[in-house]
């Protein structure tokens, strides 16, 4: 009985870690290329375009909705204890620490790591990997710098808009409906909100942007087995690239808070 | 000129090459026949490295290209082009960027010049003013052709056909058979055609290899395996199975 669990909680560890070497390896291939091979401006712009621009509404959409409903929930909790201006406080701190990033990585890694998997995974299976190839072009230059660049470009960007719009629409439902001086909401805000909240957000931007670009292309890269594997690798990507957002952001939370204390000092 | 030497290749659990040796002297033709399965692209693509013997080597133009790296590897898939089976080619680009491609790649810079070197190749496969086409909306073989244009744009010094002529009618068919000829006596490219058309065969052939489990089952000149009585060899030429009805 022990014998078989320790079997498969061993076999589980292995692929793990397996897992996790493929994508340090892909990871040193793409600063590899970065290092050496002429940076491809053209497609590092139109994946910024693609990723970053046109991610615009998911994000604020996720981001304002997101505000509004932490606001009201808040302030129904607080108002019971009297403590309504510290509405904006509590939500403005969680925002920039753990819902921002991590709402927009995950919208990004919906939207962005499935079609980033499903392109790659195509072009895998139809042999247009090779042809790059071929034609003396390293697919890690052509295919995966431009995208993992504009992600990590993107995602902070994304991130503090997503911030802006939750709080902005805090801001709004606190004051506007639910009738919290705007005075002490502001000023309650601004004096428990510090630098080091905007450092963690966009550092954890960052990372996750990391996390979903090389995620996403190690998916597709991967890909095998005809339309079966492409319909497979952008569910795959999606799955493993949110569950490791979601794992990963909790040990960033505390390791970074080492760094990047909370709170006003 | 290429060299194959005693190439070994597995892939999963099958062992798809087991020891082969070729040679195509510079300017030569070989074909490269042999049964579906039978490996023949897979031996086509260890000549351009996208695939790594297990054991062997492959030597192009005398350099010894298995175990160099992605990156050492570029240089030299410039002067060899290979046409792919499928064609692969790039479905977010059109026809024209497909076959501009690697000539911008190559440094090719002037957007005149790259224009005219496009619709100089797709003439030379009957396909002059598509550039604006884009893969998905051709057809089979008039994929296959685009993917030939866009091997030859580049005037590579080796070429590389895989099956050519599968999937196209008989007259594009001659009329790629005469192109591939052409293209040996003007450009003197030294050439693998892997096919199982056998007009396509004794058409471009200088010199023929039968791939058979693995092994190169039989090499030598057109009339000498015309005149062999082989029976693996007379039922793959005349395309009979051996069955009974
Ligand atoms: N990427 C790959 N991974 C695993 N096995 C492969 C791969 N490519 C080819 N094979 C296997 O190698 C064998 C030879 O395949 P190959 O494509 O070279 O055949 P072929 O001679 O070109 O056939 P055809 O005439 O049908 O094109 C097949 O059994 C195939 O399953
Ligand atoms: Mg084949």
């Amino acid at each position: 009985m022990f014998h078989v669990i320790f079997h498969a909680f061993g076999g589980i560890i292995l692929r793990l870690l397996r897992y996790v070497g493929q994508l340090a390896f892909l990871a040193m291939e793409t600063f590899e290329s970065i290092r050496v091979a002429p940076l491809r401006w053209r497609l590092l712009l139109n994946q910024v375009a693609e990723i970053g621009f046109r991610s615009q509404l998911v994000v604020v959409v996720t981001g304002a909705f997101t505000g509004a409903v932490f606001t009201a929930q808040t302030y129904f909790q607080f108002h019971r204890l009297g403590m309504d201006s510290a509405v904006g406080a509590v939500v403005a701190v969680s925002m920039f620490r753990e819902l921002g990033p991590v709402l927009t990585a995950l919208m990004l890694s919906g939207r962005v790591g499935a079609s980033i998997a499903a392109e790659i995974g195509t072009m895998k299976v139809t042999e247009q990997i090779e042809a790059l190839r071929a034609l003396g072009v390293h697919p890690i230059d052509y295919l995966i710098v431009p995208r993992v660049l504009a992600l990590l470009i993107s995602t902070p960007l994304l991130v503090a808009e997503c911030i802006g719009l939750g709080i902005g629409a805090g801001y709004l439902v606190a004051t506007k409906v639910l009738g919290v001086s705007r005075a002490y909401y502001m000023t309650n805000m601004l004096s428990f909100t510090t630098g080091r909240d905007i450092k963690m957000a966009l550092i954890k931007g960052m990372a996750f942007a990391a996390l979903i670009g090389f995620i996403a292309c190690e998916e597709g890269l991967k890909t095998a087995n005809g339309a079966a594997g492409v319909g497979r690798a952008p569910t795959q990507a999606v799955v493993i690239a949110s569950l490791v957002i979601l794992i990963s952001n909790f040990f960033l939370s505390f390791f970074l808070n080492i760094f990047f204390p909370a709170g006003s000092y | 000129m290429i060299q194959v030497i005693g190439l070994h290749k597995a892939l999963g659990d099958e062992n798809v090459l087991c020891g082969i040796d070729l040679v195509v002297p510079e300017g030569g033709t070989l074909v490269v026949l042999g049964r579906s399965g039978s490996g023949k692209s897979v031996l086509l693509k260890h000549l351009v490295g996208l695939f790594q013997p297990d054991a062997g080597r492959v030597l192009v133009n005398g350099e010894d290209i298995s175990g160099l790296k992605e990156r050492q590897l570029g240089p030299i898939r410039k002067r060899v082009g290979i046409l792919f089976q499928s064609g692969a080619l790039f479905d977010s680009m059109s026809v024209g960027e497909n076959l501009a491609f690697p000539l911008r790649e190559s440094g090719m810079l002037d957007p005149e010049l790259i224009q005219e070197r496009v619709a100089e190749a797709l003439g030379m496969v009957d396909l002059a003013g598509e550039e604006d086409k884009m893969p998905e909306n051709l057809s089979g073989g008039m994929r296959k052709r685009v993917g030939l244009a866009r091997t030859l744009v580049s005037r590579p010094a080796c070429i590389l056909y895989d099956e050519p002529t599968t999937g196209l009618d008989p007259i594009a068919t001659d009329s790629i058979n005469r192109l591939i000829r052409r293209l040996q006596k003007r450009l003197k490219s030294t050439s693998v055609v892997v096919t199982h058309d056998m007009k396509t065969a004794f058409h471009t052939a200088d010199r023929i290899a039968f791939l058979h489990e693995g092994r190169i089952y039989f090499e030598g000149t057109v009339e000498e395996l015309r005149a062999s009585e082989d029976p693996i060899l007379v039922n793959f030429i005349e395309g009979r199975s051996g069955e009974s009805d």
